[in-house]
C-alpha cells in the first residue's frame, strides 16, 4: 500500500471515527451559543394560581399541607426560605412555589434537564474534567489529522493544487479577518 | 458492523460522562471549617482571607452556565452567592433545594448608588441613597446534598 492509499484508509477511518465526537461538539456549540435566547439545558415551566394567603400563618405544617392540598401537589417540602419580605419559597422534591402573600398568589415552578441536550452541553464545557479531557485532546489530534491528511486525498489540479486551493485559503481569511476586525 | 461499535463506544462514553457529574467538586467542601452565613457577613473583612465553609439551603442558580447558586442563610431575609468563573465549577439548576457546603474565601465588591439601587429594585425594596457592597463567595470547593 503507498502512502496515498494508506492517507485515504486512515482519512476515511478516523472520519468515521471522528462523527460522534464531531455532532456532540457541533450541536452543543450552537446550544451554548445562543443560550441567552434558548436554555438548551433546562425547560423551566411556570404555572401561576390564586391562593388565598394574606393574613395566613405560612410557616406551619397546617398551612403547608393545606397548599399542597389545593395545587394537588403529591410532594414534600424539603426547605422553606424568604428571600426578601414578599417573597416566601417551599422547595418541594420535584418543584419549586413562589408565595407572595401581599398578592395571593403562588408559582410552581418545574426545572427539567432537557433530554441529550443538556448532557452534550455538559460533555462540551468539560464538566466531566479528567478522563473526558483527555479524550477531547485525543479527538482534537484527530481534527488536525484529518484537516491535514485532506490536503493530499486527490493529486493535482484536482486537489489543492488547482481551484479548489481557494477553498482552503477561504478557511483561513475567515479567522483572520475576524482578528482583524475585531483587533483580537 | 464498524459503524454499530463506534456508535455503541460512543454511547458509553455519554453513559460514563454522566456518571462522573457527581455533586461534589474539587474533593468537595472541609466541613471541619463551618462558619454560619449571618457570622461570615458580619466579620465579612476577615473572610476574605481566612478560608471558610459555609452551609446553605441553594435558593437560587445560574440558569445559563451554572456560575453561580444563592445560599439561604440562617438569618431570615439573607443570603450569599456563591460565585465561580464560568466552567470551573457548573451548578445543576435541578440543586435548587438542595443542601451546598461551600469552602473558599469571601469577595467584597463594592456597588455604584445605580448598581445598588438596581439590585433592591429587584429585591422589591425601597431605594437608598448611599452605595451597598455586594458580598459574593468564591469556593475552591463545594458538596451539594439532598
Amino acid at each position: 500500500m503507498s502512502w496515498f492509499q494508506l492517507n485515504r484508509s486512515l482519512h476515511r477511518d478516523i472520519g468515521y471515527f471522528c462523527i460522534g465526537m464531531t455532532l456532540v461538539f457541533a450541536i452543543s456549540g450552537i446550544a451554548l451559543n445562543h443560550i441567552h435566547q434558548f436554555n438548551s439545558n433546562y425547560q423551566v415551566s411556570r404555572i401561576t394560581h390564586s391562593v388565598q394567603l394574606e393574613n395566613l400563618d405560612l410557616e406551619t405544617p397546617y398551612f403547608e399541607n393545606q397548599l399542597l392540598q389545593k395545587l394537588a401537589l403529591d410532594d414534600t417540602i424539603k426547605a422553606r426560605f424568604w428571600p426578601d419580605q414578599t417573597t416566601y419559597k417551599l422547595f418541594l422534591q420535584t418543584s419549586t412555589l413562589y408565595l407572595y402573600p401581599s398578592q395571593n398568589k403562588v408559582i410552581v415552578e418545574q426545572v427539567e434537564p432537557r433530554f441529550l441536550l443538556r448532557q452534550l452541553n455538559a460533555l462540551h464545557l468539560n464538566e466531566a474534567r479528567a478522563a473526558w479531557m483527555w479524550f477531547s485532546d485525543f479527538y482534537a489530534i484527530l481534527l488536525i489529522y484529518l484537516a491535514l491528511s485532506s490536503l493530499f486525498m486527490i493529486k493535482g489540479k484536482r486537489g489543492v493544487l488547482g481551484p479548489r486551493g481557494w477553498l482552503v485559503i477561504a478557511g483561513f481569511a475567515a479567522p483572520a479577518a475576524f482578528i482583524y476586525v475585531y483587533s483580537l | 458492523m464498524k459503524t454499530g461499535v463506534i456508535l455503541a463506544t460512543m454511547a458509553c462514553v455519554l453513559m460514563f460522562s454522566q456518571l462522573a457529574i457527581g455533586k461534589t467538586y474539587n474533593g468537595g467542601a472541609d466541613k471541619s471549617k463551618l462558619v454560619s452565613i449571618s457570622q461570615l457577613l458580619s466579620e465579612a473583612q476577615r473572610y476574605t482571607t481566612q478560608t471558610s465553609t459555609i452551609q446553605g439551603t441553594i435558593t437560587r442558580v445560574c440558569k445559563k452556565r451554572g456560575c453561580w447558586m444563592q445560599l439561604a442563610s440562617d438569618k431570615k431575609f439573607q443570603s450569599l452567592r456563591v460565585k465561580v468563573r464560568d466552567g470551573d465549577m457548573v451548578f445543576p439548576m435541578t440543586a435548587q433545594g438542595k443542601t451546598a457546603y461551600a469552602t473558599g474565601t469571601l469577595k467584597i465588591k463594592p456597588l455604584t448608588l445605580e448598581q445598588t439601587n438596581q439590585k433592591r429594585t429587584a429585591q422589591n425594596l425601597s431605594p437608598v441613597d448611599t452605595p451597598e457592597v455586594l458580598h459574593l463567595f468564591i469556593p475552591t470547593a463545594v458538596t451539594i446534598e439532598d
